[in-house]
Parts: C-alpha cells; sequence; structure tokens
C-alpha cells in the first residue's frame, strides 16, 4: 500500500499581535508590535494510506483545521515535512491541487447569489474539464447526493443541508483523489448528517479516494472512520484503530439492567458506579474484566427483566482520552 | 488560453448576477452619464474663462477628461471589484478556496468579479476622446493612434500594478478598510494634466504614484502634443511595475494565514 499522505514532525504556530488594553498600551502597540506564539500544530507524524478513511479528532483548538490547512496547501508550515500525492503542499504544483479537494464545513466556496450551477461552471474552466469528463461527474454527483433542482436556485435560498452537499458536489467535481473534509456534517441535522456520511462512504467506496476528516459527531466517525488520530493541543495523542481506542482508554463497559420490582441500589453498587435512570432501570459503570462475573451474578441473584453491556459511548471515551492527556 | 476560458466562466457568472438585480443597471447607467455630462460642462464653463489650462487648449482637456474615463471604466469594470473582493475574502478567510485552485492565485484574485455596467464610462470616455480629436487644429494620424493605444495599454498596466500591490497589502494589514477610497483620491488629480502642478506634486505624481503615465502621457500622445522623453520609458516603467507588483503579491501571499475556524 502506497501512503497517499505523509506528515513528518509538523509544527505550524500562529503569531498574533497582542492588543492590550488601555489608550497608552494601545499607541505603544502601534509602534511595537508584541507577538504571542499559538502552537496550533506541535510536532505531529502520521500517514495515511491510499484509499483510507482516516477520522481527524480533537477538541476545539486541537490544530485539526490547521493541520488540514497545511495540507492542502493553504498555510506554510513552521517546520517539519509533508507529501501529499507525492507533492510538497505549499508549493502548490498544479498537479497536487489538481488531485485533492479541502471541503470546510465551516466556510462555503459557492457564489452566494448565484445558482449552485455557476460556481460549477466556474469550476469546470478553473479545473480544465472537459465536457464528458464533467457531464459524467456532474451526474455521478448529482445522483449520489440527490441534487435534483437545488443547482438551479440562488445558493441563499437553499437550506443549510441542501447548500452543504451542493458544497460537497463543487469540491469534488474535478474528482480527487485526496479528500480533506473539515466538519462536512456541521450543524446539520440528523437524517442529513446520515446522508452525507453514507455519500462518503459509498464516495470513497466508489472512487478508492483517500480521505481525512474531522468531525465532532462521533456518529460520523463511527460510521466511516476505522482509523482515528486524536490530538489534542497540536499533539497527537492515538494513532490506532478505532476499536483500540475504546479498548485502550475505556477500561470499562456499562450494563444497563431493567428489573421486574425494584431492587435496593446497595446490591448493585458492589459492581461498580450506578446511575438510576427510572425506578427499575439502572446502569451500571464496571471494569472490563469485572464485566462478565458481574453480569452472570446479577442475573443470579435479582429479578432481572432485561440486561445489556456496552462499551461506553464514544463521546465518554474520547473525553477520557484528553482527561488521561491533561493529567 | 485556459486562463481565457476561465475569466470567461467569470465573466458569465457575471453578466447573469447583473441581470439579477436589472433595476441597479438604469440606475447606475444614469449616474454614470450624469458624472461624465458634469465634467463635461465644469470644462465648458472653465473655458469659457480662459484659453488654456497649463498650455492645454480645450479639445485636448477634452482629450484627457476621456482617457480618464476610459481607464477608470476599465479599473472599475473588473480591477476593483476583483481585487475588493480578494481584500474581503482574505479577511474572512473564504480566500482559502482560491489558493487550493489549480490556477495562479493572482489571475483568479483579478478577475473573478465583473461590474459590466462600467463599460458605460469605457463607451463615454471613448466618445469624448473622439469628439476631442475632432476639435483639434491638426489632424489625428494613424501613427498618432498607434501611439496612443500603446499608451493606453501601458496606462492600464501600470494602473492594475497599484491595484495589485494596495490589494497585496491586506497581508499585512488585516483589517484594510476600503482599497478603492484610498486609490481614487490620488487617482482624482488624474483629471488634470501633470504640468499644472507644483514641481514636487509633479513629481510625485510621475514617480511616486504615477498618475502622468496614466492620464497625461496617453492624454498627449491623442491629442497631437509632443511626445515627452515619459513616452518613451512608459513601457518600462509599465513591465517594471507589474513584475514588481507580482512578486509581492507572492511574498504577501506566504504570509497568508487564513482565518481561525
Ligand atoms: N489564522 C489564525 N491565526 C491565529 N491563530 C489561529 C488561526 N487559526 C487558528 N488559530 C489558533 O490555533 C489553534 C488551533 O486552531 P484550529 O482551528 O486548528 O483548531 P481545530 O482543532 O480545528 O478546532 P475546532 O474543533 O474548534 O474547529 C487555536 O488556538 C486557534 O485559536
Ligand atoms: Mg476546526
Amino acid at each position: 500500500m502506497t501512503a497517499d499522505i505523509s506528515v513528518r514532525n509538523l509544527v505550524k504556530h500562529y503569531l498574533v499581535p497582542v492588543r492590550e488594553g488601555g489608550l497608552r498600551a494601545s499607541i505603544k502597540g502601534v509602534f511595537k508590535r508584541r507577538h504571542r506564539r499559538v502552537r496550533a500544530v506541535d510536532g505531529i507524524s502520521f500517514e495515511v494510506a491510499r484509499g483510507e478513511i482516516v477520522g481527524f479528532l480533537g477538541p476545539n483548538g486541537a490544530g485539526k483545521t490547521t493541520a488540514l490547512k497545511v495540507l492542502s496547501g493553504l498555510l506554510y508550515p513552521t517546520d517539519g515535512e509533508v507529501a501529499v500525492l507525492g507533492h510538497t503542499p505549499w508549493q502548490r504544483k498544479r498537479d497536487f491541487l489538481s488531485r485533492m479537494t479541502l471541503i470546510m464545513g465551516q466556510r462555503q466556496q459557492l457564489f452566494w447569489d448565484l445558482p449552485g450551477i455557476d460556481t460549477f461552471l466556474v469550476n469546470k474552466a478553473v479545473f480544465g474539464l472537459d465536457e464528458p469528463t464533467y457531464e459524467a461527474s456532474f451526474n455521478l454527483l448529482s445522483e449520489m447526493l440527490e441534487l435534483g433542482d437545488l443547482l438551479y436556485k440562488p445558493v441563499r435560498q437553499l437550506s443549510l443541508g441542501e447548500r452543504m452537499k451542493s458544497e460537497l458536489a463543487a469540491g469534488l467535481l474535478h474528482s480527487p483523489s485526496v479528500l480533506f473534509l473539515d466538519e462536512p456534517t456541521l450543524g446539520l441535522d440528523v437524517t442529513m448528517q446520515q446522508r452525507i456520511r453514507q455519500f462518503i462512504k459509498d464516495y470513497n467506496a466508489a472512487t478508492g479516494a483517500t480521505i481525512l476528516l474531522t468531525s465532532h459527531y462521533m456518529a460520523d466517525v463511527k460510521a466511516l472512520a476505522e482509523r482515528v488520530i486524536v490530538i489534542d493541543q497540536g499533539l497527537v495523542l492515538y494513532d490506532g484503530l478505532l476499536q483500540g481506542l475504546v479498548e485502550s482508554y475505556a477500561p470499562h463497559k456499562t450494563i444497563t439492567l431493567q428489573f421486574e420490582q425494584p431492587v435496593e441500589i446497595k446490591d448493585l453498587e458492589r459492581y461498580g458506579e450506578v446511575e438510576r435512570i427510572d425506578e427499575l432501570q439502572f446502569r451500571i459503570k464496571t471494569a472490563k474484566d469485572a464485566a462478565p462475573g458481574a453480569t452472570a451474578r446479577l442475573l443470579a441473584d435479582l429479578p432481572v427483566a432485561d440486561l445489556s453491556v456496552e462499551d461506553p459511548a464514544l463521546e465518554d471515551v474520547i473525553d477520557q482520552v484528553f482527561r488521561t492527556a491533561a493529567e | 488560453m485556459r486562463l481565457a476560458r476561465i475569466a470567461w466562466a467569470f465573466l458569465r457568472s457575471a453578466v447573469q448576477h447583473e441581470l439579477a438585480y436589472r433595476a441597479d443597471f438604469f440606475g447606475n447607467v444614469v449616474r454614470s452619464l450624469l458624472g461624465t455630462g458634469t465634467a463635461f460642462g465644469g470644462l465648458m464653463v472653465v473655458f469659457s474663462h480662459t484659453e488654456s489650462l497649463g498650455d492645454w487648449n480645450f479639445p485636448q482637456m477634452l482629450g484627457l477628461l476621456g482617457v480618464f474615463y476610459v481607464v477608470q471604466g476599465v479599473m472599475a469594470v473588473f480591477m476593483s471589484p476583483s481585487l475588493n473582493k480578494t481584500v474581503e475574502e482574505v479577511r474572512e478567510g473564504t480566500f482559502d478556496y482560491i489558493l487550493v485552485k489549480p490556477v495562479p492565485s493572482q489571475f483568479i484574485a483579478s478577475t473573478r468579479r465583473f461590474v459590466l455596467w462600467h463599460v458605460t464610462d469605457v463607451a463615454l470616455g471613448v466618445a469624448i476622446i473622439v469628439i476631442a480629436a475632432g476639435r483639434l487644429e491638426d489632424k489625428v494620424t494613424l501613427m498618432d493612434v498607434l501611439v496612443f493605444l500603446a499608451m493606453i495599454f501601458t496606462a492600464l498596466s501600470i494602473v492594475y500594478a497599484m491595484w495589485l500591490s494596495l490589494t497585496t497589502l491586506v497581508f499585512w494589514w488585516v483589517r484594510m478598510e476600503n482599497v478603492t477610497m484610498i486609490f481614487n483620491v490620488f487617482y482624482e488629480t488624474g483629471r488634470y494634466p501633470v504640468e499644472i502642478f507644483p514641481f514636487w506634486l509633479r513629481q510625485a505624481l510621475t514617480f511616486i504614484f504615477p498618475v502622468a503615465f496614466i492620464t497625461t502621457v496617453p492624454a498627449r500622445a491623442i491629442t497631437g502634443r509632443e511626445a515627452s522623453w515619459l513616452t518613451w520609458i512608459a513601457p518600462i516603467v509599465a513591465i517594471v511595475v507589474v513584475l514588481a507588483a507580482s512578486k509581492f503579491w507572492r511574498i504577501g501571499l506566504s504570509r497568508y494565514s487564513s482565518a481561525s475556524s
């Protein structure tokens, strides 16, 4: 397998002017600006193989967007080496730019006042697509995303979800083989998130494109990425299978119980931390190793109507990762 | 070729954009007519009191006014809209999407917006020049016209370089407000031949903010005035400033830090 993306010790610091309060400080600031260094990305390394979908996770301000911007050639890094499709992104070679795309949920490229189709036609010219290529790509995307006549309405009249679908199509018109998706499902309702997710999955299956994606919605990550890279404060905390993340950072399981009749809470507390959902329903957080034994005894000793054992929610696992890192 | 197709695509979307706001279109045309009309009238009034300004007579001043409008019109058709748009996008961060396109960013930044109704300014400018040429004492020769066209092209190149440089400043001062305003203050001086200004101002308007090359020099060519040495160095100046502005743009670009979020 070849690596489409390879990142070694990537560092990106921003120098931000410090504005101090007060008139005197402001006047001084005009002549001599003081700068503060924001260590957005502080030495990360990883590789992504061709055709892989990798989830890029981290709390707000972790440096995800910054890393994607360096990878797509928007920003010059402070230090480190990056190769995407064999190119150094910030040299912005035409071959590189024609084969990758950056789509950001928080930033739109479609012309606001015009129908989406106009942006498409401009992109067609910009990427030098000939008529048959454009047609084929357009039809494929239009069908996969169910664009229908959305593209013929002024963009400002579209709903957030409709706009995001059009954005995706606009960014994929040139059939890129590397996709950087920064929160593509931002602000969408559950159904639309699901649609976009499915689309990304299908697109990856159909084209074999390499995808690096960020999202704060764990459902996206769970559905799409087998592998995740977790970063915080510019550093990689975890890089590996999503399943492995759960196993190593969540040394407990959750047992959810439904009883036939009321039980004493203290009978449950022997097994772990208890949370009462309602009169007959409880949730017990128990050590992973202890889970099978606990399950057996609960079933034997108490009037259990229903019982299920689950890994904790991904959100909680991630939260656990960050808390462990902070300690 | 590919670049021409891209510009054409931008142009087409601009036409569509403007057709969507038809009312605007007519209002603007009327405004532009009034503007030129007033300037024309003002000149008539001035020349009812005097024979010449500096040593420019009425038809020559009229020629200058025409050049002023032609250049202003071309600027207003694509340079100022495109580059102002770029300033706005750099500030907001949507410039990101221009940088990831496989086309030189300077090209997109300079051609992405067209405001078509300003073509009327160009047309009015040309009309004024034709009227002026008809009233000159000497006939305009073919040679005059050729030199004039070359000078107009030079003037437009210089104006473009200035726009591009001003725009590039946004990479340092993100909060830079309206570029057009800064530019127009200086450009207004182009309504007059540089000769009428005092020495120091004349030098400034030739070598620092080169309005001399933008209106005076082309106007000289079409109104049968003697070509000065400025005419001969104009093309060189144009090439140098365009290359310098382009270099400056690339330096600015390397400072681009996108916008947070
Ligand atoms: N253009 C910029 N100039 C200065 N600082 C910036 C800039 N962009 C981001 N930062 C800072 O760099 C850090 C990382 O930001 P980044 O946008 O990469 O985080 P993120 O992981 O994408 O967060 P989020 O999940 O909120 O999108 C933050 O502290 C942010 O304030
Ligand atoms: Mg982000």
